[in-house]
């Protein structure tokens, strides 16, 4: 499992090579690998396969499987339970078979047919392989050699066992065989000695008594017979072998102890408390100096740990200390003793990076992204946790060898010595002889017929066989399993569009939501509780990207996409009138705060501890009791008492600047007009709303707020950096309400009509709650709207809690919309709830287009919903191009994150919540000990359907053609397949979809859609993913 | 009308009769496959729990209306052979009724949490079986009036702790962990198992009942050993290796962090609360005996702060939540153990009040801390915007130290006082050395006696054969 070909540069191709520059660069090239996820507080989904996004999607994740050791696609046996159960068609399986094969699937595999029958073959019936020894036990002991596979037809049974009869009574022992031309008669002269042997078991005479049972018996020992003599001989395929080259790996394989468990266990711990952002109490000393020299410091004292393997630590540390040697030449050098050639540098620093990823990979992050947290690390830190991990593998490595092997030679040698011991297993005869004898029970052959096949027939047969082995299987059913859901989408899309009536007349009011596909049922009902409503979605950070504090937050947080670094800071001021409240308010927080920060550090401590246990401990069980019992009860009183303490209401954001610099202090706060106008202007003609504004406007960022949930940014909003992003839209609001800006506006062409007043909000997606701020500044003029509005959304989220409620087990599907409500409320408040809502689970479809095409479209919370009109865009498709770069890669790194983790959950993903422990403030581990654990719990990607993105963009192919060649990240993304796309023409409505490097046009399958009521009526009592349907009547 | 006893004797029954009752059922269902639902589950617990929790209330109640305060309940003697009797027995008193309280309360609100928290986790079943036979355990422990009931209960909790450290059993982490802390809880048990059958070989009579070797001339806390002096040494240190296996004292801590494998619920309240107290519980219950020898009062004095000391130690310079707080924990249980220690050492029979009222408080408030472990981002965040900038953090302590000493101190802490590594290197690893050297001398002399290599289970295969056999 090498890594290989990351970059496969030769050493001294320079005149000028330097061996240490050669090997900054290896290790720089080989951290690529590394998780590319910060700190669990900034939770950025992003493809986890990002260090392979240059390569075509399949063969990425062919190589990330290699390298990582994970699975890239569903298993087999999922895919074939999905086809049991209707998800994938046999129709689309035979579809997607025949494309990949193209013109060679017709082409004729000796004894079974074509090469499209074995290939459907091999997909539709489990083959089970495994170890020789495994595979014989199963073939004596199970029923393998009694009875036809059950899978098989009654029809195809019968036939099987009447022709063998057949062909034992007549050829067999009537003597006709010897005429036949078999592998097997040839090589043992002339005659099928071992099938004849077999029968010569059996009394003949009493054969043509034999009961069905009995035939059936001997129909299976003839079939294993001749498969056994078939595949016997045949060259083994030439299959890159598994090439180790960590010591570790080969030790492993050769005496079955693990070397990293010794090496993990210390360096975890190590690891933790030098990345550790504020939960020990005694912080590691000496981490200013870097990983390595602390490391040294605290490991070359005397009376160090008495475990064996770690006794020449403290000489091997003094004598680096006496050589200052430098984290890069230790590098060096232990590469060197390991006997590591400079060809093999980068593979090796690679495998031996991913043995410890996560933490490896926080390392990497936390130094180059020194501003994401409070205590960032020097440059470099990954080079010194790279020199420590090889000082303590020597160690490892020597000491495991001579303890189990006996070994006294150099660590040079080592590999050599082992590589003779260790056995690595390529197919053999049984492998083999077992999946022929499977496959040919379920595709009509009989042994007679296997028997008439030549060396040279069953060579070709079985390297046919092997072509087709297990990740190419399972590509074939995870493109089979995207076009059944591709086809579903885009009849919806191409059916839907052709309906489409252009946008409201004079709305009442408008509502702009973030794109996220969350969003996508809360406008769904909207718009089916006041039809008179106009919806639009956007990235949710609404074009201000900024450094925000609230009035009663510590620090700035960034409010933008991840690729963007804010270049303003804003901060929520207090109304002058409530200044004193809220000064009295933050000094009894601080006073709170700082009580309660001793009493959590006091209860752990000793003296402390012992009194506050003892005295007080016994109160704690009534917030124990009452927050676990009475959840939503208790959070409310909780709610009650810190509204007493909380910062007041009547707050404005900062916004205009007065200096000319942006700065976090006082005059660089906010933005200029012209800043201000930019970004209004960019947010209304991105989403197509320069005119035909109504009175309201209303702009709804979002977050998500659970209890006891370290991975609660995650559920955040995307495009706000994992943040909340309320303060976004009363931002942009804000500014769209500044007659400056708009007069700036006006002369840049976008009329804002004077009585139109935008109102910024913030939907939490766990409690399906909105709020709103400033509405005290609403004209009176429109109070009476805004309450209406304000109505209508309410009820738009009581349904929207009700059709999420359908997806969570543990409410019934009986609820009312009422209870609904109530039940996201109690999800969001509960400690013991681990999915407090399921994030971004089951989004596939990315729509950018106008809204248009899918209102009235039930599309079951799967779509990320993009405004953008073609009509108001210019001829270079500007707008697109802007709005893409931003959607891409949000929508894009979200749906790959959900992809990777939920195809290998254990692998990719977190794993299960359950275990999950907080290590020093920046990530999860599992239990006590453990790798940091990237990627997302297996909670929030239990439902999701693993399916690369369908991009459903509003636009011609040329213009489309055009983008992708400009943006590079766009054109990778859809060259290399790891998005699917699929275009809208803008006039005509006709889709196209991106294949084989063009736009193909899209015919609809089907003539029709299903048509509901209401969204309700058409998901009413079903727990599963829908299909896409029309609504209202 | 009913006496008073007769109604303390059935709501008795009834405080032992709900989690057996519990395991009954879910135990059973799993044993014949029948997969019972969450829904079903979750109800037998509530009625198991508030059966048991409010008939403990019921008699708490009682017992301070009548001013009772010891009440037996004999379920017989069930064996009975000279020298020997085995006899199911339960008191009633001032240790066993709040800490039978603290137990259904703690373990039915942990339940109430895993009820959720577990939600369509494949090991749903198993987790709440486990779960039911630690309630068990639990409950049969702080209640048993003799040894061999003490044993049962403690086995149960044992038991279940272990398979519930092995509860993710894909991974091979948990499993290592579970198989650690039963090796730990078996030495305790065995210890525990010599002292009883010490207790019972000194008694003409065969019966290890406290009633009759602890309560002399008063109850808990005020009793006094009927143990003869040359006794009291040999069984005293013996309960104290018990207590100490079982509340990870000094030198079996590791176990404690290793613990955190499992779901946080049962890391919460198993290991964090209620299980950790057992060492401690069995001491409040023994000190009769402990007190009899200032050597044994001495030695639990010891342990204890020894335990408290490295704990805090250790404590501070853990990096991970679970970690510290099973730190935190154990520095109480230190602490507690050095109460208990001291009531015995000085004969203050009230300072065991005071290590009563510390197990009760820990047990709440850590059981809370556990169970929000999650939440520390959060916390963490909400404290820094009350305060309105970065949490505090002093340097650490012993900065008047030198460097040196800082260094080796930290160390020491981050390293969990080198516990593990000792107990391998100077127990484990000579004891399998010396086996693994009897084997080898065996096998010489086998080998010698019959001329070729005697062992023929070195050479059998996991299965042998080939192709052409298997027809």
């Amino acid at each position: 499992m090498h890594a290989l070909a990351v970059g496969d540069r030769q050493p001294n191709e320079s005149a000028t090579y330097s061996p240490l520059a050669h090997l900054r660069e290896a290790i720089e090239r080989a951290a690529r690998l590394l998780p590319s996820q910060g700190p669990i507080t900034v939770f950025i989904s992003q493809n986890t396969l990002q260090a392979f996004e240059h390569l075509p999607f399949e063969e990425a994740v062919k190589r990330g499987a290699q390298v990582f050791g994970h699975h890239s696609y569903l298993s087999e046996d999922r895919f074939r339970h999905e086809l049991a159960r209707g998800r994938i068609r046999h129709a689309d399986l035979l579809e997607a078979l025949a494309e990949d094969l193209g013109t060679g699937a017709y082409d004729a595999v000796p004894g079974v047919g074509t090469r499209l029958d074995l290939r459907m073959a091999m997909l539709q019936y489990p083959l089970r392989t495994g170890p020789a020894e495994e595979l014989l036990w199963f073939v004596a002991e199970t029923d393998a050699l009694r009875k036809v596979r059950w899978e098989a037809s009654a029809a195809d049974r019968s036939r099987l066992i009447a022709e063998t009869r057949h062909w034992v009574l007549r050829d067999l022992r009537g003597g006709n065989e010897s005429s036949l031309a078999g592998a097997a008669a040839r090589e043992i002269g002339g005659a099928p000695a071992g099938l004849l042997g077999l029968l010569d078991r059996f009394d003949e005479s009493e054969m043509e008594s034999w009961s069905e049972a009995q035939w059936e018996g001997l129909t299976l020992q003839m079939l294993w017979r001749v498969c056994c003599d078939g595949v016997r001989g045949i060259p083994a395929p030439d299959s890159p072998r598994a090439f180790h080259l960590r010591h570790r790996d080969l030790l492993l394989k050769a005496t079955g102890n693990d070397t990293d468990q010794l090496v993990h266990d210390l360096l975890i711990k190590f690891c933790a408390a030098f990345l550790d952002q504020g939960l020990a109490s005694w912080p590691l000393p000496g981490r200013d100096r870097g990983f390595f020299a602390a490391f040294r410091a605290v490991y070359r004292q005397a009376g160090g740990p008495p475990d064996g393997w770690l006794w020449g630590l403290r000489k091997e540390l003094a004598r680096l200390d006496a050589a200052e040697t430098s984290p890069v030449e230790s590098v060096r050098e232990s590469l060197e003793l390991l006997g590591v050639s400079p060809f093999h540098w980068e593979p090796f620093i690679a495998d031996t990076l991913v043995a410890l990823r996560g933490w490896g990979g926080m390392v990497r992050q936390v130094e180059v992204r020194g501003d994401r947290v409070p205590r960032p690390i020097a440059e470099g830190s990954l080079v010194e946790f790279l020199a420590v991990r090889l000082i303590l593998d020597r160690l490892a490595v020597a000491h495991v060898a001579s303890q189990s092997l006996g070994y006294r030679g150099t660590l040079a040698d080592l590999r050599e010595t082992l590589r003779d011991h260790a056995q690595f297993d390529a197919p053999g005869d049984e492998q083999r002889a077992f999946q022929m004898f499977q496959l040919a029970q379920v595709m009509r052959l009989t042994p007679s017929e296997l028997h008439r096949l030549t060396t040279a027939q069953w060579t070709s047969l079985v390297s046919e066989i092997e072509a087709f082995a297990g990740i190419e299987r399972q590509r074939l059913f995870h493109l089979a399993y995207e076009r059944r859901f591709r086809t579903q989408a885009l009849d919806a899309i191409a059916l839907h569009a052709r309906q489409a009536t252009g946008r409201p007349p004079a709305p009442r009011f408008q509502v702009v939501c973030c794109l996220d596909e969350r969003e996508e049922s809360l406008r769904r009902h909207l718009e089916e509780v006041a039809p008179d409503v106009e919806t639009f979605g956007t990235a949710g950070f609404f074009g201000v990207a900024m450094y925000y504090r609230g009035a009663a937050d510590a620090h700035f947080v960034p409010l933008c996409p991840i690729v963007i670094r804010p270049q303003h800071w804003v901060t929520e001021d207090v109304a002058g009138s409530a200044e004193t409240t809220h000064r009295r308010r933050a000094r009894t927080r601080r006073v709170l705060g700082t009580a309660s920060h001793r009493f959590h550090l006091g209860s752990r401590g000793f003296a402390w501890g012992a009194l506050l246990t003892g005295a007080v401990g016994v109160l704690a069980s009534i917030p124990l009791v009452a927050r676990i019992l009475f959840p939503r009860l208790s959070a409310r009183i909780a709610r009650r008492f810190e509204g007493l303490v909380q910062a007041p209401e009547q707050t404005a954001l900062h916004l205009g600047r007065r200096d000319e610099q942006p700065g976090p202090e006082n005059g660089g706060l906010g933005f200029s007009p012209d800043e201000m106008t930019s970004a209004a202007e960019r947010l209304l003609r991105d989403i197509g709303l320069t005119s035909g504004l109504s009175r309201l406007v209303l702009l709804i960022g979002h977050g998500s707020n659970s209890q006891n949930n370290p991975h609660n940014s995650a559920y955040m909003c995307g495009a706000c950096g994992g943040a909340a992003g309320g303060p976004n839209a009363r931002a942009v609001a804000q500014m769209l309400n500044d007659p400056e800006v708009r007069a700036q506006l006006a002369a840049r062409g976008i009329a804002i009509p004077a009585e139109t007043w935008f109102v910024g909000g913030y939907h939490d997606t766990c409690s399906d709650s909105i709020t709103f701020a400033d509405w005290e500044r609403i004209p009176p003029s429109h109070r009476d709207e805004f309450s209406t509005a304000q109505r209508d959304l309410d009820a738009a989220c009581d349904r929207n809690a009700h059709e999420r409620c359908r997806r969570f087990m543990s409410a019934p599907l009986k609820l009312s919309f009422a209870a609904a409500r109530k039940h996201v409320e109690e999800r969001a408040d509960d400690l013991a709830q681990t999915r407090p809502e399921l994030g971004h689970a089951s989004n596939a479809i990315c729509l950018v287009g106008r809204r248009e095409l899918s209102r009235g479209l039930f599309l079951d919370r799967r779509a990320f919903l993009t405004s953008y009109d073609p009509s108001q865009d210019d001829d270079e498709s500007s707008i697109l191009a802007r709005t893409l770069q931003a959607v891409f890669p949000v929508c894009g790194g979200i749906n790959l994150q959900y992809y990777f983790s939920s195809v290998d959950n254990q692998g990719f993903g977190a794993g299960t919540k359950l275990p999950h422990n907080i290590a020093a403030l920046v990530g999860v581990m599992d239990g006590a000990a453990s790798d940091l654990r990237t990627g997302l719990p297996w909670q929030g990607v239990e439902i999701h359907e693993p399916m690369r993105l369908l991009f459903i963009i509003e636009t011609t192919a040329e213009r489309m053609l055009r983008i992708m060649d400009n943006h590079a990240g766009i054109g990778q993304m859809c060259r290399n397949g790891w998005v699917q796309l699929a275009l809208v023409h803008p006039a005509s409505r006709a889709v196209s979809v991106f294949q084989r490097g063009q736009f193909e046009p899209y015919q609809p399958r089907d003539a029709a859609l299903p048509r509901a009521a209401s969204s309700v009526d058409w998901y009413r009592g079903w727990r599963d993913h829908l299909e896409f349907a029309q609504l209202g009547r | 009308m009913p006496s008073v006893d007769q109604v303390i004797f059935w709501l008795g029954a009834l405080v032992i009769a709900a989690p057996t009752l519990l395991v009954a059922q879910l135990g059973l269902a799993s044993l014949l496959d029948a997969k019972l639902s969450e829904r079903t589950i979750n109800r037998s617990n509530q009625t198991a729990v508030v059966t048991g929790l409010c008939a403990a209330a019921a008699i708490l109640a009682l017992m301070l209306l009548t001013g009772s305060r010891h009440v037996a309940i004999d379920f017989g003697t069930w064996i009975e052979i000279p020298h020997f009797h085995f006899s199911i027995k339960f008191v009633f008193d001032r240790l066993s009724v709040p800490l039978a309280i603290l137990s259904f309360l703690l373990t039915g609100t942990i339940g109430a949490f895993a009820s959720k928290y577990m939600h369509r986790e494949r090991g749903y079943n198993r987790f709440f079986v486990l779960y039911a036979l630690f309630l068990l355990g639990l409950v049969v422990t702080s209640l048993a009036d003799t040894i061999e009931t003490l044993f049962a209960g403690w086995e149960f909790v044992g038991l279940s702790s272990a398979l519930l450290v092995a509860f993710f059993q894909e991974r091979p982490a948990p499993p290592k962990n579970g198989l650690w802390v039963w090796t730990i809880y078996r030495l305790s048990d065995a210890a525990l198992l010599l002292a009883a059958v010490v207790l019972h070989h000194h008694h003409a009579s065969g019966e290890g009942d406290f009633d009759e070797l602890l309560s002399i001339g008063g109850f808990w806390p005020e009793g006094h050993t009927t143990l003869a002096p040359g006794y009291v040494l040999p069984v005293g240190l013996l309960l104290i290796v018990a207590a100490a296996g079982k509340s990870g004292l000094v030198p079996f801590s590791g176990w404690l962090p290793r613990a955190m494998e499992g779901p946080t619920p049962s890391s919460a309240v198993f290991y964090g609360a209620l299980s950790i107290h057992l060492g401690a519980f069995l001491l409040l219950r023994a000190s009769p005996i402990l007190e009899s020898s200032h050597w044994l009062g001495l030695t639990v004095v010891a342990i204890g702060f020894s335990t408290a000391v490295i704990a805090s130690l250790t404590g501070s310079v853990q990096t991970d939540v679970k970690s510290a707080l099973s730190f935190a924990c154990l520095a109480q249980v230190g602490i507690i153990v050095v109460e208990i220690g001291l009531s015995c050492l000085l004969q203050w029979p009230w300072l065991r009040y005071v290590a009563l009222v510390h197990i009760l408080g820990h047990g709440c408030l850590r059981t809370l801390q556990f169970v929000r472990a999650p939440s520390l981002l959060r916390v963490y965040r909400q404290l820094e915007d009350a305060i309105g900038d970065r949490l505090p953090q002093a340097a650490g302590p012993f900065d008047r130290f030198a460097e040196p000493i800082r260094l080796w101190l930290y160390r020491f802490g981050l390293e969990r006082g080198y516990l593990d590594s000792l107990l391998l290197s100077c127990f484990v690893h000579p004891f399998t050395r010396a086996f693994r050297w009897c084997d080898a001398l065996e096998r010489r002399w086998t080998d010698l006696l019959t001329g070729e290599a005697s062992r023929e289970s070195d050479k059998v295969q996991p299965f042998s054969g080939s192709l052409e056999d298997l027809t």
